[in-house]
């Protein structure tokens, strides 16, 4: 493997300081992923991502460009990572620079245009914060809120349970300033006419479409620095007051928040339901949430997380619960919703639309979690979505598999197949927790105002056993050909099948134009290929951004 | 525990990085969210608890060695373990601060250990403190005229232990007195160790020093079974947390009570009637040991078994210590009877309260890093609008003592105890 040369690591130092930087063999090594140990999206592997030739920390967006400027004149990759959540921000090759951006963490609230601009490291989870204290929040995508803002914004879908009322990243992005691949600064939207943070179409270059699209392009086009997001309206507190001993905290909101569980007598009347939601604009949130644990224990899983004596070992005796055991069958195919109301008036209209919408569709609350402590979780848990690693509370691992889906009769007709062929495998083979099959959690609308819906199973295996790893990656493939069968495209679990290798490396061009030149329409990549070449000339940001070059395509008949 | 028994708690991190903030349901500002000294002064992920799970898994596989930065990121940890209670949010399978602990002994048992910890263990096995110039012939100093009874000699209901910091810091020892008198006026029978006292090495174990723990440990359990003692109370939370939970993993069987429980139960009982009002508004630091890891200690024995196909559980039940059931309450109930005291509280408070600096022993290795933990505390007390930081251990009240906030400003500190004797 070549190493970066001394001189060139000192140009590098330069830029940083050499308290900001390290190629201390041990420090390298603790900035891979085993992704077996992360949500990958691309099936559970043990091999661990490249050792970058050094880590850097950056300060401010000069440096940045800096550092991009010098791994463009000796030809290294770079990759930047916030959190260190994400597999797609470690690097992918032998001779690569890994970008920690922790240093970069300033924030401005603008309340009277409903915007902030952030820097890299600032989370959603305190952003959320911060804005509450002027009556304003942010919509905090499925990842939860521990995630890095801006890179959820730049680089990924970005949807959440707020999306029905806040919409998506792609939709929340305003302004950003960004450092291209070669090193030049892009400032997008009104930031680039000079105009300030507040638009992202202009007045300015609108480039948001190419620069992430709709799915995002996980850091393929260079390090995003700042961006301005679009803030909504908070009708709460200053801040959510809360009560109960760690980890059931619980949230002491008034009275316009509400919190309800709806459970549907068939996945038709859910479907219903959902597409009356999205029609009739009255929640501020909604989401599957905890059947995330499996259908069989989910009852089970919520008083364990309510109640700091208990713990997984009571899972079985939960279970055995006669009133928890009937809870869970009415909970079966449910879904939780938060009202907040900015008047009583509104509170009261929307409440009542709701149970509207219930009759209508045969749907009830669920008894189990109208009680009062349950509740007042439920409201924390969503509108913080402070516990997004419970994803992997049971066995360590944790992947999503099936999807998305256009829209929710879509999702809801297969619902109960998935769920079966889930469970076969579940008591067929030892690989996966044995949950009851239907482990779904999801957004019920991944954008504003209602539309299409998440359909994530949660798979639950040991990242400490090689067989549990593997027998995971089994079931995708089995999961994927049902997919297929189906016409209902690419399973989850292998969305970044095509961004990265196995082995953790980037693909080489000529390993995607193997894979892209047999895609139904290669012109997709192709077209993406043109754009890389512009913005990303060298080649320096990995494979996330799939591509065909011009040579492959002239290849295809 | 080794390193090696760690394996599966290093291979089942998912990589989060919760153990870098204080749980989300409690952030309520991006400035005062954070919950590890360490990551946020060093930097780089791999001072994060997820960072050293990730070193753990390195060193077993020997894919490195133990350079002179890694003995840094192993020896910066302050074993605060607010990452330990973060963590436990979300997972029932995983203990960051035991590990951060075995990594640090791992690096102990393999040499690389720091100049500043080997004048410390050397003051421990010699003078049977970890304060280094300390002599044991001086130990007893703080209690001069009060005539205490000495627990070997005659019985007292109630042995008062001052630990290392208060029996030699000269700054120290009046709150010392005062606790032990204002005991006294309550009718408490007390009684000390006498010569016979020595140090807890509490931080001897937060250092990785294990072996030398361990001796320790065994000697003062011997003597307190030989003196026969039945109460133990402290002042100091270093001390409380040693008693509490690691002597009594070793089978110490015995009443451990903080000062700030005793005195809350004095209150409660009416032995302790305040008199005079003292006008302050003070914020309350909870100090590590005394809070997230003042928890009861619950012997157990029993081993992992996977339910459900995959899910971890262990057989029997196994206890969870994750701060939910620290010492939280007494010293809060203690200032809000004084009269005239109001108190006001910062962002970080309870389990999750921020590190004073002091811990791990990072107050003698890394003094720069442990002031600059001990500043950014003092600028979240500021932020408060208190007159006064109070505390209830002596490592925090001497590292705040000399600290100042992000704009270069102090803040008055006290030991509750102190307040206590103002109003009485």
């Amino acid at each position: 493997m070549t190493l970066v040369k001394e001189e060139i690591y000192q140009e590098f130092e330069d830029v940083v300081g050499k308290r900001n930087i390290s190629r201390d063999a041990a420090i390298l090594e603790s900035y891979r992923v085993i992704p077996a140990q992360s949500s990958d999206h691309r099936g559970p592997y043990l091999q661990k991502t490249p050792v970058p030739q050094m880590v850097i920390l950056p300060e401010t967006t000069e440096e940045v460009q800096a550092i991009v400027r010098l791994c463009n004149k000796y030809g290294i990759q770079f990759k930047a990572s916030t959190t260190f959540w994400s597999v797609a921000g470690y690097i992918g090759g032998d001779y690569a620079v890994q970008l920690d951006m922790r240093r970069m963490k300033k924030f401005e609230i603008d309340s009277k245009n409903m915007i902030a601009v952030i820097e890299p490291y600032v989370i959603a989870g305190a952003l959320q914060a911060e804005t509450m204290k002027v009556g304003l929040t942010i919509n905090i995508p499925g990842v939860g809120c521990s995630s890095s803002v801006v890179a959820s914004t730049s680089g990924w879908v970005g949807f959440g349970p707020t999306s029905i009322s806040m919409g998506c990243a792609s939709e929340n992005l305003l302004g950003a300033e960004w450092v291209l691949p070669n090193g030049e600064i892009l400032r997008t939207g009104s930031l680039g006419a000079g105009s300030g943070w507040f638009c992202g179409e202009g007045p300015g270059p609108s480039t948001r479409g190419i620069l992430r699209g709709k799915q995002g392009t996980a850091g393929s086009f260079g390090i995003c620095t700042r961006m301005s997001i679009r803030l909504h309206p908070w009708p709460g507190p200053t801040f959510i007051p809360t009560r109960g001993l760690v980890p059931a905290y619980k949230a002491d909101l008034p009275d316009n928040f509400k919190a309800y569980t709806l459970c549907f007598p068939t996945w038709d009347a859910y479907a219903d339901a959902v597409n009356r939601l999205h029609q009739n604009d009255i929640l501020y949130l909604g989401h599957r949430q905890f059947t995330m644990f499996g259908r069989d224990i989910k009852t089970a899983m919520i008083m364990i997380l309510n109640d700091p004596d208990k713990q997984l070992a009571d899972i079985p005796a939960l279970c055995e619960d006669p009133y928890l055991k009937e809870q869970n069958e009415k909970m079966k195919i449910d879904i939780q919703v938060i009202i907040a109301g900015t008047t009583k008036r509104d509170t009261e209209y929307k409440e009542k639309a709701l149970n509207k919408i219930l009759e209508m569709t045969g749907g009830w609350k669920s008894e189990l979690m109208m009680d009062k402590d349950l509740t007042d979780y439920v409201l924390l848990y969503l509108i913080r979505l402070g516990h997004k690693n419970l994803n992997f509370v049971m066995c360590g691992g944790y992947e999503g598999n099936f999807g998305l889906s256009p829209n929710v009769f879509v999702s809801a007709s297969v619902m109960e197949e998935a769920s079966a062929l889930k469970k076969k495998w579940e008591d067929e083979t030892n690989a996966i927790a044995a949950v009851g099959g239907d482990s779904d959690m999801g957004s019920i609308c991944i954008m504003g105002g209602g539309g299409s819906t998440g359909w994530e199973f949660f798979t639950h295996f040991d990242s400490h056993e090689t067989a549990s790893v593997k027998g995971t990656a089994d079931f995708f493939n089995a999961t994927q050909e049902w997919m297929s069968e189906k016409g209902l495209g690419v399973d989850m679990g292998k969305w970044n099948q095509s961004a990265r290798r196995p082995d953790g490396y980037f693909y080489t061009q000529e390993e995607q134009d193997e894979m892209f030149s047999k895609l139904p329409q290669p012109l997709v990549t192709a077209y993406q290929y043109k754009v890389r070449e512009a913005f990303n000339p060298n080649d320096l940001c990995g494979s996330y951004y799939r591509t065909l070059s011009a040579k492959k395509l002239e290849q295809i008949p | 525990m080794p390193l090696e028994d760690f394996r599966p708690m290093m291979d089942r991190c998912s990589n989060c990085l919760n153990c870098k903030w204080i749980p989300f349901d409690k952030v309520k500002s991006m400035r005062f969210g954070e919950n590890c000294p360490s990551v946020c002064y060093y930097n780089f992920n791999t001072y994060s608890a997820r960072g050293r799970f990730r070193l753990g898994q390195i060193i077993l596989d020997e894919d490195a060695e133990y350079s002179d930065e890694v003995t840094k990121v192993v020896h910066s940890c302050m074993t605060c373990g607010a990452c330990d209670v973060a963590c436990k949010v979300c997972r029932y399978n995983l203990e960051p601060l035991d590990h951060n602990i075995a990594l640090k002994a791992d690096a102990v048992k393999k040499g690389k250990i720091l100049p500043e910890q080997q004048v410390m263990i050397q003051a421990l096995k010699d003078e049977k403190t970890m304060i280094p110039g300390a002599v044991k012939a001086n130990r007893g100093d703080w209690a001069k005229g009060l005539g205490l009874k000495d627990s070997f000699k005659e019985k007292a209901e109630v042995t008062f232990f001052p630990g290392c910091k208060y029996s030699y810091d000269k700054k120290l020892q009046g709150v010392a007195r005062s606790a032990v008198e204002l005991l006294l006026d309550a009718g408490v029978d007390v009684g000390t160790l006498g010569e016979a006292e020595t140090c807890c090495a509490g931080r001897a174990h937060q250092m990785g020093f294990i072996n030398e723990f361990d001796e320790r440990a065994d000697a003062n359990i011997k003597a307190f079974k030989i003196a026969g003692v039945k109460t133990i109370v402290t002042p100091c939370s270093d001390c409380y947390h040693t008693f509490k939970r690691l002597y009594a993993m070793r089978g110490l069987d015995i009443e451990v009570l903080h000062i700030v429980e005793y005195i809350d139960r004095l209150i409660s009982e009416g032995k302790i009637k305040f008199t005079k009002s003292v006008p302050m508004t003070v914020t309350y630091h909870d100090p590590c040991h005394l809070g997230r890891q003042g928890e009861q200690y619950i012997p157990w024995e029993g081993k992992e078994k996977k339910i459900l196909n995959q899910i971890h559980t262990w057989d029997p039940k196994r206890p969870r210590y994750n701060g939910a059931y620290g010492i939280y309450d007494a010293p809060r109930n203690i200032l809000n009877a004084i009269p005239g005291i109001k108190l006001v509280e910062m962002e970080r408070i309870r389990e999750n309260s921020w590190c004073c600096g002091a811990g791990g022993g990072c107050s003698e290795t890394y003094p720069e890093f442990s002031a600059w933990t001990a500043g950014e505390r003092i600028t979240e007390a500021n932020s408060t609008g208190a007159e006064a930081l109070v505390t209830a251990c002596p490592w925090c009240e001497s590292n705040f003592a000399n600290a100042v906030d992000e704009n270069g400003k102090k803040i008055q500190v006290f030991d509750i105890i102190e307040l206590v004797r103002r109003a009485l």
